[in-house]
This record gives C-alpha cells, sequence and structure tokens, in this order.
C-alpha cells in the first residue's frame, strides 16, 4: 500500500515540478523556479525511496506482492535477487524512472551552470511524468491476491495450518492467502549479464532523452545554435553506454544463451540499434554545427527522434504489439499500456516535431559555405546514411505492424532483409569513415587529399586482392572488405598523426579504427562461419569441419538440473576438451542448451549441445492410440485392442495396492497374427514398466504413458513406444551425444572493434567535457 | 542547388525502392499448408501438433520430425534443423517457419506458443500456497 502511494505522490510532485518549471521559463519568475527545483528533488526522492522499498520487499522475499512473487524465490544468490528488480516490467520502468530522476538532478547542476535549467529541466519533468504514469497503470507493489483474486481472497474462517494470509476485512470474514514460495527467475536471466547488461542499457535508454530536452529547449528558447554544444557532450555520452550496452547483450546471447551468434536482428536487440545509430548520426552533424553553424534543422530533427525512436522501441517492444512474430516471449501487458505507450510517443513527437515546424520559419538561413569536398559534407551524407539504415531496421522491426494494417496478416521479415539493405549502406558508411577524416573543413585542398589518399587506398587494395586470392568471391563482401579496411588503414593513420600531436584529439579517429575492425569482424564471423551438426557416438572420434576431431567422453550431472558433456577437441596437434551443458529447467518446463566456445586467436570453435541420445530411450518411436485405432507400423498393422485388468485388480487400484495393467495389441506381419501384451505394474517401491516381445524376438512394446478412460471406453489412449531389433543398423548401443559444430573465423576483431570504439568515445566524452566548461 | 536536390531525390527514390523490393521478398507470410506447397516460398505456418503420429529426433541428420495439422485441418510432415523446441508439448500451437520442399515441411525456425501466461501464474501460486 505504501509502494502505491509513493509512486502516486511523486507523480503529483512531477507534475507540480513540470508545471513550475514552465511557469519560471514563460514568465521568468524565481519563486516558481525555487519551487520547482524543490517539487524536482522531492520527487527524485520518492522515487529512489520507492525504489528502495521495493528492493527490500525483494530481499526479504514478500511474496504478498505480484512482482517479488512473480520473479524472485527465496533460493536465489544475492546479486542476483538484486537483479530480479528488474526482470519484468514493472521493476524495469522503476529501474528507468530511477536513473531518470537520479540523472535530473546532475542536469539540472549542469544546466543551471549553462542558464539552461528552466527548459530543460521543465522537459526533463515530462520525460519523467510519463515514466511515472506508466508506473501507475504497471505498479510494481500490486498484492498477489489482487492479482488472483479467485484464487486467493476468501471469506469465512481460517483454516488450520494455513500460515500465509492477511485480513482484508476481519469484520465481514474476507482474508487473502499468499505464497510462501516466489515463482523464480528465469534460468536463462541466471546469469551475471543479467546483473550489469540491463542497467547499462538503462543508462543508455535514460541519456537518450537529454539531447531531446536540449534540443527543446533551444526550440523554446529561439536558441538555434549554442544549445548543441551544450547538449553534445550528453549525447557522445549516451550512444557510448548505450552501444556498450548492445554489445554487452550481443556477447550474453553468443556465450551462454547459445543462439549461436552475437546477433540475430531480433526485435529486442533492433529496438536498442535503432535509437543508438540516430545519436551517432546526430553526433556527427552535431560536430559539423558547432563548427560552421550548418545543418541547424537536422540537428533537432535527430536529437528530437534519439528520444522519440526510444519511446518506439520500449511501444515495440512493450506493448505486446508484434505479438507471436519474435522469438521473445512478449507478455501481453494489457490495453493500457499499449495505448499508454502510444499515445506518449505520439505526444513527445507532436510537442518535439510540432514546436520545430512552428519555429522553422523563423530559424536564420545559414548560407552554405562548404564545398563538395568539405568534412561539413562528408559528415552530413555519413549521418544521412547512418540514418538511412536506421530506417530499414525500423521497416523491417515494424514489419508485423506494417502487413497487419496493408494486409490484415502480421508477418515479420526474414533477417536476410536486414542484411541486404544495410550491407550497401555499410559500404558507403565505411567509404565516408575513411574519407572524412582526410577533408578539411569548408574545402580541401586537392593535392594533400590526393597525396594522403595514396597509402590507404594502396593498403586496402592490397588487403583486399589478398581476400580475394583466399576465396572470397562475393562482390558485395569483396566492395565491404575494402570499404572497411579503407577506413581502418585511414584512420590508424590520421590517429597516429593526431595521437602524436595531442591525443586528446584521437578519440574520433579511435572510434573510427573501432568501427572498421567490428565490419571486418562482421563479415569474417558471419559470413564465413562454418556449421555442422554431428552426432558423436561416446567413445568414437569423428572429424568434422576440415580437421577437428570431436570424440564424445560421458556427462556428468553439475547439479539437479545440469549436465555437462565432455568432449575431446583435437585440432593441429593440440588436444582441447569443451563443456557445454544442458539443463532441464523446471521453471520452463523445457531444455536449455549452453555452448561452450574454445577461444583461439583466429578463431572461434563453438560448441552446442542439442540432443543425447541414451541407449534406453532409443528404444523406439512413439506412437499414440487411441480405443480400437489400427496403425501401419514397418509393415506390421498394429491394432490397439483394449486394457487388460482383471476384475481382482480392478478393485485394488481403488485401494492403491499393486496393480498391474497390460494393453492388447495385435499385430499383423508377415502373414502371421499375434497378440502382445506390454504392461504397467505400480508397486509399492515405484511404477514399473514391462515391455513385450513378438514371437520373432525382433520387435519390442513398451508402454510410455496410459489414458484411460472410465467413463467411454472407446475414448481411452495409450502411447507405446515400438523398437525393432531386427534391423539395428541405425541404433547405437551407446550413448550418442548430438551438437552443432560451429567456426567463427577472427571473432576477435569484433570484441577488439568493440573496445576501441568505446576507448574512443570515451576520449571524445573528456574532451566535449573540457569543450563545454570553456566559456564561449 | 537545385541539381543538389534532384540528385538526392533520387538517391533516396532508389534506396526506397530497394527497400520496399527487400521488404516484400523477405516478409515471411503467415499461411497454410494448401498455399505453402503451391508457392514454395519461405512462409510461416501455425498449427497444432498432431499427437496420434510419430515425433522423434533423427539423430542421424540432427533434425526434429512431426506432424502438423493446420488451422484448416490440413496434415503434413515437418522436418526441423534442430532439436525438439522448448515446450514443445505444452504448447497451445507451433508456427513453423519454412517452405515446403520434397513432399515435406522443412522448417528452418519453430515458435512455439505456450497457454496464456495468467492462467499458467494462476495454477502455479496456487500450487505454491
Amino acid at each position: 500500500m505504501i509502494g502505491v502511494i509513493l509512486v502516486k505522490v511523486a507523480f503529483v510532485a512531477v507534475l507540480i515540478s513540470t508545471g513550475a518549471y514552465y511557469f519560471s521559463f514563460r514568465k521568468n519568475s524565481i519563486e516558481s523556479l525555487s519551487i520547482a527545483r524543490y517539487a524536482y528533488h522531492f520527487t527524485a526522492a520518492l522515487i529512489m525511496l520507492f525504489s528502495a522499498l521495493l528492493m527490500y520487499f525483494i530481499l526479504t522475499h514478500q511474496f504478498q506482492y505480484s512482482y517479488v512473487w512473480n520473479y524472485s524465490s527465496s533460493d536465489l544468490p544475492t546479486p542476483l535477487l538484486i537483479s530480479t528488480f528488474y526482470a519484468g516490467q514493472e521493476g524495469s520502468f522503476s529501474l528507468w524512472a530511477l536513473y531518470t530522476a537520479i540523472t535530473g538532478i546532475v542536469l539540472m547542476q549542469y544546466a543551471s551552470k549553462k542558464g539552461y535549467e528552466s527548459t530543460v529541466m521543465f522537459v526533463w519533468s515530462l520525460v519523467l511524468t510519463f515514466l511515472l504514469l506508466m508506473l501507475i497503470v504497471k505498479n510494481p507493489f500490486t498484492y498477489i491476491w489482487d492479482t488472483f483474486p479467485n484464487d486467493l481472497i476468501h471469506t469465512g474462517i481460517i483454516p488450520p495450518g494455513v500460515t500465509n494470509f492477511v485480513w482484508l476485512d476481519q469484520a465481514k470474514g474476507i482474508w487473502a492467502q499468499f505464497p510462501a514460495e516466489g515463482k523464480g527467475l528465469n534460468p536463462l536471466l541466471q546469469n551475471y549479464w543479467m546483473v550489469i547488461h540491463p542497467q547499462i542499457l538503462f543508462i543508455g535508454f535514460t541519456s537518450m532523452a537529454v539531447p531531446y530536452t536540449f534540443a527543446l529547449a533551444g526550440l523554446l528558447r529561439k536558441d538555434y545554435q549554442s544549445w548543441v554544444k551544450v547538449a553534445k557532450p550528453w549525447t557522445v555520452f549516451g550512444s557510448a553506454v548505450l552501444g556498450t550496452g548492445i554489445i554487452l547483450g550481443g556477447y550474453w546471447a553468443y556465450e551462454t544463451l547459445g543462439w549461436g551468434g552475437y546477433w540475430g536482428w531480433d526485435p529486442v536487440e533492433n529496438s536498442s540499434l535503432i535509437p543508438w545509430l540516430v545519436s551517432v548520426a546526430s553526433i556527427h552533424t552535431m560536430m559539423a554545427q558547432r563548427r560552421s553553424g550548418t545543418f541547424v534543422r537536422t540537428n533537432f530533427v535527430l536529437s528530437i527522434l534519439c528520444f522519440i525512436m526510444v519511446l518506439y522501441s520500449t511501444f515495440l517492444t512493450r506493448s505486446g504489439v508484434l505479438g507471436d512474430t519474435s522469438v521473445h516471449s512478449f507478455v501481453d501487458p494489457g490495453m493500457w499500456a499499449y495505448w499508454l505507450l502510444l499515445g506518449v510517443m505520439t505526444l513527445f513527437g507532436m510537442y518535439g516535431f510540432g514546436l520545430l515546424l512552428f519555429r522553422m520559419k523563423e530559424m536564420p538561413k545559414v548560407p552554405v559555405e562548404h564545398s563538395i569536398y568539405s568534412r561539413e559534407f562528408a559528415l552530413f551524407l555519413g549521418a544521412f546514411t547512418i540514418c538511412f539504415a536506421a530506417v530499414f531496421i525500423t521497416i523491417g522491426t515494424s514489419s508485423p505492424i506494417i502487413t497487419n494494417i496493408l494486409k490484415g496478416k502480421a508477418a515479420a521479415v526474414d533477417t536476410s532483409f536486414y542484411v541486404k539493405t544495410t550491407l550497401p549502406l555499410g559500404i558507403v558508411i565505411a567509404l565516408l569513415a575513411g574519407i572524412g577524416q582526410l577533408l578539411w573543413w569548408r574545402t580541401s585542398n586537392m593535392k594533400d587529399l590526393m597525396k594522403n589518399l595514396t597509402y590507404p587506398t594502396i593498403s586496402s587494395v592490397v588487403f583486399t586482392i589478398g581476400l580475394i586470392i583466399f576465396g572470397v568471391r562475393d562482390s558485395v563482401i569483396v566492395l565491404f572488405s575494402f570499404a572497411s579496411s579503407f577506413a581502418l588503414f585511414v584512420n590508424l593513420m590520421v590517429g597516429y598523426r593526431v595521437f602524436k600531436g595531442n591525443p586528446k584529439y584521437a578519440g574520433g579517429a579511435i572510434a573510427h579504427i573501432g568501427i572498421a575492425l567490428l565490419f571486418l569482424g562482421f563479415v569474417s564471423s558471419a559470413k564465413y562461419d562454418d556449421k555442422q551438426t554431428v552426432t558423436l557416438q561416446q567413445g568414437k572420434p569423428v572429424e568434422i569441419l576440415h580437421g577437428y576431431t570431436l570424440t564424445y567422453l560421458g556427462n556428468h550431472a553439475l547439479d539437479e538440473e545440469r549436465y555437462g558433456f565432455n568432449v575431446k577437441v583435437q585440432y593441429a596437434n593440440e588436444v582441447y576438451n569443451v563443456m557445454p551443458v544442458m539443463r532441464y529447467s523446471s521453471f520452463t518446463n523445457g531444455m536449455m542448451r549452453h555452448p561452450d566456445i574454445l577461444n583461439m586467436y583466429t578463431k572461434d570453435f563453438y560448441v552446442t549441445p542439442l540432443s543425447v541420445e541414451s541407449p534406453d530411450d532409443t528404444k523406439g518411436k512413439s506412437y499414440a492410440f487411441n480405443k480400437g485405432e489400427t496403425k501401419d507400423i514397418d509393415g506390421m498393422k498394429v491394432t490397439f485392442v483394449d486394457f487388460d485388468f482383471n476384475d481382482e485388480e480392478k478393485g485394488k487400484m481403488v485401494t492403491e495396492g499393486d496393480v498391474t495393467i497390460g494393453v492388447i495389441f495385435n499385430v499383423k506381419h508377415d502373414d502371421i497374427e499375434e497378440t502382445v501384451t506390454p504392461q504397467f505394474k505400480r508397486t509399492s517401491s515405484g511404477p514399473n514398466y514391462v515391455s513385450a516381445k513378438l514371437a520373432n524376438n525382433a520387435v519390442e512394446f513398451s508402454i510410455v504413458k496410459l489414458q484411460p478412460n472410465r467413463e467411454d471406453k472407446s475414448q481411452s489412449k495409450v502411447e507405446i513406444s515400438i523398437a525393432n531389433h531386427g534391423n539395428t543398423d541405425d541404433t547405437p548401443k551407446v550413448e550418442s551425444l548430438v551438437v552443432e559444430a560451429s567456426i567463427k573465423p577472427y571473432i576477435n576483431l569484433v570484441w577488439m572493434g568493440t573496445i576501441t570504439l568505446v576507448v574512443g568515445f570515451v576520449l571524445t566524452i573528456i574532451r566535449r567535457v573540457q569543450e563545454a566548461k570553456e566559456k564561449d | 542547388m537545385k541539381i543538389k536536390i534532384i540528385i538526392a531525390s533520387i538517391v533516396i527514390v532508389i534506396a526506397l525502392v530497394f527497400g520496399a523490393i527487400s521488404f516484400v521478398e523477405t516478409n515471411v507470410e503467415y499461411t497454410d499448408f494448401r498455399s505453402a506447397i503451391t508457392s514454395h516460398k519461405k512462409v510461416q505456418v501455425k498449427g497444432k501438433l498432431v499427437i496420434e503420429k510419430e515425433s522423434y529426433f533423427d539423430y542421424t541428420k540432427a533434425q526434429f520430425v512431426f506432424y502438423l495439422k493446420d488451422d484448416k485441418g490440413q496434415e503434413e510432415k515437418v522436418i526441423f534443423d534442430g532439436a525438439k523446441p522448448n515446450n514443445f508439448e505444452l504448447a497451445e500451437a507451433v508456427v513453423v517457419k519454412g517452405r515446403y520442399q520434397d513432399g515435406y515441411f522443412h522448417a528452418t525456425d519453430i515458435l512455439t506458443k505456450c497457454p496464456s501466461k495468467y492462467e499458467a501464474d494462476a495454477n502455479t501460486v496456487k500450487k505454491s500456497l
């Protein structure tokens, strides 16, 4: 109850803060500014308080709260228990609100120093209003009996033995029961990545709102130039954090989830990539505007879009609109959340773009003073191309919505859509990432440009020819590799020169080196990966993928649910051991498969377990029969005649003594007709299945599942397994493990590229923060 | 300036047309077995697992074989490149993505749709009292 109240009070407080900030900006009133500050700090304190409260409820296992019950359990280790805070929608919105509230306090100080406080904080409070509204609708403090009233709320006397209960209305005798144990955390999320990855993503999402607030502040104040300088370090920061979050998610998928790759073009992945691309584009055009005052409108549009795309992503992944078209199961959050998310996105979009249109007329036209051979133009083209990639990815991710509107049936695009559309754009981006670094502001000296181009061009041509000799034939891939290596060599050269002068200024070149490495890594690891599915009989070496000899050694239990499978890998006279893990999860009622990876300098050898076939359960194939049904199986006509329980045992059935049930089958084969009766026995020591063989001793029948129907005997069903030992060629006598093995060449380029990119970002942030500190 | 705008518009139009063509080409349509058989395109079909018929993992080819009945009642053999997906038996419906060839539906992806979370949760909560 207290939690619900805190959320509601916080909502009222943030409304006051929003209003007061707006008033202080309109009327330039000092009093309302101070009210606004108090209200904002009060809001932030309340958000921290209810977040702490939620954390307390989780840590103390208060399963009377739906949220706590839904995502945690008392057996989780503390770090994972903490991470259940954001395992569900309500909690992740709380985390987002918490980060937004805290960021706002820093932003308030910063904006106040720059003279932007009232406008920036007005928009920021508006963002926080949306998040709190979301939390009112999807409140993490809902009691479990309000979620399941039919099952948990009772009237009357509390039966003895019930300890977990509360009185809702003692006078009327209404009370509610609540569970003693929580559902627990989805085992897929029980991983150290769960502790760090979502947090980074949400910090990224939070920072994406900063360019939006500064752009709106600029529009409100009719300041079309200087906001860019103030907003820039935040944009770079947001971009760096979101980018790190995205790639960490990819690493998580690759290393533990066993998706086989680091990127699957899944809506969840795409929806964080889209705002990231927009923010990267805006970093480039902001840089140009800082230098030459151009691209005024472009920067407004992109900065507004950064946040709108975050909202759109949230809408896509959290409203249930994508429904059945993705591997991720999107829990339908209900119509309220759907319309709220859609409405909020429309409102923030309309406010931003509406204001921009309104101000457009009076914006001073900045005369274009740069030539085509200028850095400005290259930056613009680069940003434009990146945005196009974002547009294509948005269209692809939204395809279920688009096709639903156009054809009435939702259908997703195949992942090849993304590769097809972004690959050509990638070539342009890589070329520009090279050339752009060699161009000067305003216009370039052709002679110098040509001179600078010489070495990188020669190097990348040699590199590409090498790739062609090595076997790269696909022309688009050749072009892509050429462009990426060109970007790499140019930036190595430029980076070296800048670094010698002043290392602080090398951030741009380093970030572009990172991008070039990433691009090359994408090609090698995704385009030239090689995979094979193989069945490994225990103890028998099998050679696969040109030179890898795998031997399945055996398995052992790691704990109650997880089994490790030891596989010896021999490659180039070296012996390695890998141990992929399979886990039968009682939580999801399914099998989870964890890969094991052999990391080598030039490649990864990736082993995913698919299935294990022990001699016991390769007895035969399963068939389900209705009573009286006849099936053709391996040249036999098999009929399920009836159950066989003699009268005496029928009586025992009820009294829970030993029971034997036989299932009578009539089998016709090779002109013979015979009857087999496999049996099910229930004894005091547990159930026991007794199989039965045909007279020729070759075919064995055993019961898998019995479904007798006492009311209507014709509805009885049975599932049996039939094994033909006369034809044992394909039935292994020993256990076999089926694995998918793949080679990911030069995947380390992807990780190296990422780290380099982040280093570049960090250097740039340091430089931009220092720049923003300087007085104009 | 005008030439710039014209060139830019042409580039944008080409890109958009290219995007639209790719979109239509790669859109995996939701359909039934009847049109999957005639079209030979990559499609997705929703249906129910036929429990009366065999379903097994063919470990020699590492393929999972089962029969699926689509919403119109047509039954087809499905061969999936991979192991049996999670929650397969519990699924209310199964969506297979792939194309029809050589007398069976060759699936490259399987999605299982599980009973509503609310119902499942209500059952769990009753059990954990």
